[in-house]
């Protein structure tokens, strides 16, 4: 019966993933030399250090709905390497700006100044040639030959009619979802790590939060009538400390917007450090080796969004194992000191485990919700889901389409981890009642 | 049964001269601004049964739980096994006095409390691994030992969910035995149970009892009371207001609340007549204590004879009346 259940839902999500595919999977890929697409497997073959041409139009600053004719731009995504942690661009993008070129109607194009690359938008370098002479509107055949300093050629062509859309023009393009669908379904890969690795370390930080939360016994002047001590009373501020700093965590990360916590996070990190003059100029080793800091401390966007996710996270589900703990019968408690339990083995051993099994339903409901709101560490440039989508849909003018496919990831994602939530739940649900029933 | 049974002077005397395990000084415990435990003291040697009766809210549960400090007691004194607190202190010894005191203590409560994560036996093993440090082969040896002494020998790998009530609590006299204390605390120990069950947790008790086993049992079983109690110490609004042997204070009370209580817990007869008719009751109910060894013979309780009747359900539990006391319903809370 529960194999049965194992397989089906395996299958359904199969079916849901299968459906993407084959709807989407660019099968031009094969056969496709009519547009040069920066498909996935360009993206996995591109060396570190060199940038994927993922979308050219004529002036991006008219939206390609009209040219102004005296400039091309080619939107360039980066892997990464070649733009800073702010993203600001490194090294010229990793081109070879002297070798690049511009055709028109086939005939290469004087320009008024070098190829220069300029930034757009964080780790979306964009290439612009500024030509010689300014041309009327019309309908013009583009090309360019983007070199890298490694040498790797690129080509793309393009048609452009002046006071029309630069490429497609349907609402919904298939063309630019199989396009664009293997990029942003690594996007979708990004997306799944942040959110497994924020609810796991937001459930580490919710349990020392409701630990903390729940370590206030009694009054200070419950205390002071009790016993009268000033030791004692000393003693007690010291061991308040956990409640006022889990306290005070749940309330700060509770009472402000989770945007705010990562850009405060990502940008204000670096800042942090050098004010309190901790950790000295460098990361340590460990931090670089594993947590992929440059040798400065502006953490990477993934790093950064983890930190705000986790801790955000953490704060909403301290209240949740707060509650969890308070919901394992006090007689636990009893029976376990009553056989000589300190109050950390009783933790450990006879309570924790216990209320873990109530709030794992709701950390199922917190993962869902996560999965959604790491959305939000877009805007420090992690290249996830709707990152992704984004870009995508820059470079290929067609941000309805790209960012349809984003939604339909998210979709499927939830559809996925609920449908496994809602087994989770009703075998809790279960046993509970055959608990009820045999007592 | 008459005649085997020792005369209520005799209960006291078997146990006069032995040394004295718990030590009780005028224990005193607020609730806030209320008043529950008005200065109690009480003197228990070793081997003795003292079962504790009184009304609702009269502080039997509160002065059992004082004892291992569950509660924390607000002024007095506690002697219990050689260690010495004196209550309402704070610091690092009294920690460590309240910690050796517990694991002189082993508690029994009306709910139970077995870890339902945990099976039997991991119940039982969790006190002697965690705390005393023992191996644990060897403690779960000791656990299936102390299983099997129980009755539930076919039992030790189910989880708490899968064991009735009666069984739930053996399990839980196993697990306060295994820290090997030297008293044992029962809070209502039947109370929840089914009528039915309640037969199977008295039977281990009263074996515990013939072992030797020095008890302060908050119970209104009066079958197992008349039976098993040295001592029987009607508490009321906080203090202690008489104390006897059970056929003394059930029979024959000197206090008025005394008498006012046992009208409510036997069976509504003048209280001339309450031994007659508990006697006869009790009779039909009770194993024939002939079955039970001599008070004091350490082990005979366990010996392989009397293996076989604590197995359950081969006790012979009763004929079908509904349990040991004749409880009116109501007071259930008592």
């Amino acid at each position: 019966m529960k194999r049965r259940a194992w397989v089906a839902n395996l299958a359904l999500f199969a079916a849901v993933l299968a459906v993407l595919v084959t709807a989407l999977t660019p099968v031009a890929l094969a056969a496709g030399t009519t547009s040069p697409s920066p498909s996935s497997a360009a993206a996995a073959t591109v060396p570190k250090g060199t940038p994927i041409v993922v979308g050219v139009v004529p002036d991006p600053q008219n939206s390609g709905q009209a040219w102004t004719g005296d400039r091309v731009s080619v939107n360039l995504v980066s892997n990464g390497a070649s733009t800073g942690p702010n993203g600001q661009i490194l090294n010229n993008a990793g081109l070879d700006l002297a070798k690049c070129k511009v055709f028109i109607n086939g005939r290469e194009q004087a320009l008024s100044s070098p190829p220069s690359t300029i930034a757009l938008a964080p780790a979306s370098p964009t290439l612009q040639f500024l030509l010689a002479k300014t041309y009327p509107n019309g309908s013009y055949d583009f090309r360019v030959t983007i070199v890298t300093t490694r040498g790797k050629t690129v080509e793309h062509s393009w048609k452009f009619t002046s006071k029309g859309a630069a490429s497609g023009g349907s609402l919904i393009n298939i063309a630019v979802m199989k396009q664009w669908f293997w990029y942003i379904a690594g996007g979708a890969i990004i997306t799944v790590e942040l959110t497994i690795v924020s609810i796991i370390l937001a459930s580490i930080f919710a349990l020392f939060g409701a630990l903390g939360r729940l370590s206030k016994k009694m009054t200070f002047r419950q205390a002071w009538d009790r016993y009268g001590s000033r030791e004692y009373m000393f003693r007690m501020v010291l061991g308040r400390i956990p409640y006022w700093l889990a306290t005070f965590y749940t309330s700060l990360f509770r009472g402000t917007p989770l945007l705010l916590q990562i850009y405060v996070i990502y940008y204000g990190a670096p800042e942090v450090v050098r004010a309190i003059g901790l950790g000295g100029a460098h990361p340590p080793a460990f931090m670089q080796q594993y947590l992929g800091y440059a040798d400065n401390w502006n953490p990477p966007p993934f790093v950064a969004g983890v930190a705000a996710l986790s801790l955000n996270y953490g704060a909403y589900l301290t209240e949740v194992f707060r509650a969890g703990i308070q919901a394992v019968p006090k007689g636990q408690n009893e029976a376990a000191w009553a056989i000589g339990l300190s109050g950390w083995q009783t933790q450990r051993r006879v309570v924790l485990p216990q209320a873990f099994k109530i709030v794992i339903p709701a950390i199922g409901n917190d993962f869902i919700a996560l999965i959604k709101d790491t959305s939000l560490v877009s805007v420090i440039t992690v290249e996830e889901l709707l990152q992704r989508s984004q870009l995508a849909g820059a470079a290929s003018m067609n941000f309805f389409s790209t960012l349809l496919v984003a939604a339909a990831f998210y979709w499927a994602l939830t559809i996925f981890f609920s449908f496994w939530q809602a087994k989770l739940e009703n075998r809790m649900a279960r046993d509970k009642a055959r608990e009820r029933e045999r007592r | 049964m008459a005649t085997s049974e020792p005369t209520a002077t005799e209960a006291v005397q078997h146990t006069v001269g032995r040394e004295v395990i718990v030590e009780v000084k005028a224990l005193q415990k607020y609730f806030g601004r209320n008043h529950v435990l008005k200065g109690v003291d009480l003197q228990v040697r070793k081997g003795e049964v003292i079962v504790l009766i009184g009304p609702s809210g009269s502080g039997k549960s509160t002065f059992l739980r004082c004892l291992n400090f569950l509660e924390d007691p607000t002024t007095g004194e506690i002697e219990i096994g050689g260690v010495h607190v004196v209550c309402g202190s704070h610091g690092g010894t009294f920690k460590k006095d309240v910690h050796q005191i517990r694991m002189k203590c082993g508690m029994v409560f009306q709910e139970f409390n077995l870890f339902p994560h945990k099976d039997a036996t991991e119940n039982v093993t969790e006190g002697p691994i965690l705390v005393k440090g023992e191996k644990k082969d060897e403690a779960i040896e000791k656990a299936h030992a102390l299983l099997t002494k129980v009755g539930l020998a076919d039992r030790m790998d189910f989880f708490p969910s899968q064991l009735s009530g009666g069984q739930k609590q053996r399990v839980a006299i196993a697990r306060a035995m295994a820290m090997d204390p030297v008293l044992m605390l029962f809070d209502e120990p039947t109370s929840a149970l089914d009528p039915e069950l309640i037969g199977e947790v008295l039977k281990v008790m009263k074996d515990l009892a013939a072992q030797g086993m020095t008890m302060i049992v908050v119970s209104h079983e009066m079958g197992f009371s008349r039976d098993v109690a040295d001592r029987v110490v009607y508490m009321d609004d906080g203090y202690f207001v008489e104390e006897g042997p059970p056929s003394e204070v059930f029979y024959h009370p000197k206090d008025d609340r005394t008498r006012r209580f046992l009208r409510h817990i036997l069976p509504e007869k003048e209280p001339e007549h309450a031994k007659e008719l508990g006697i006869t009751e009790v009779d039909q109910e009770l194993p024939s204590p002939d079955d039970a060894p001599a008070q004091g013979s350490v082990g005979a309780a366990f010996s392989e004879d009397n293996l076989a009747d604590t197995a359950i359900p081969e006790i012979p539990l009763s004929d079908g009346a509904a349990g040991f006391t004749p409880m009116p319903p109501g007071d259930e809370n008592l």
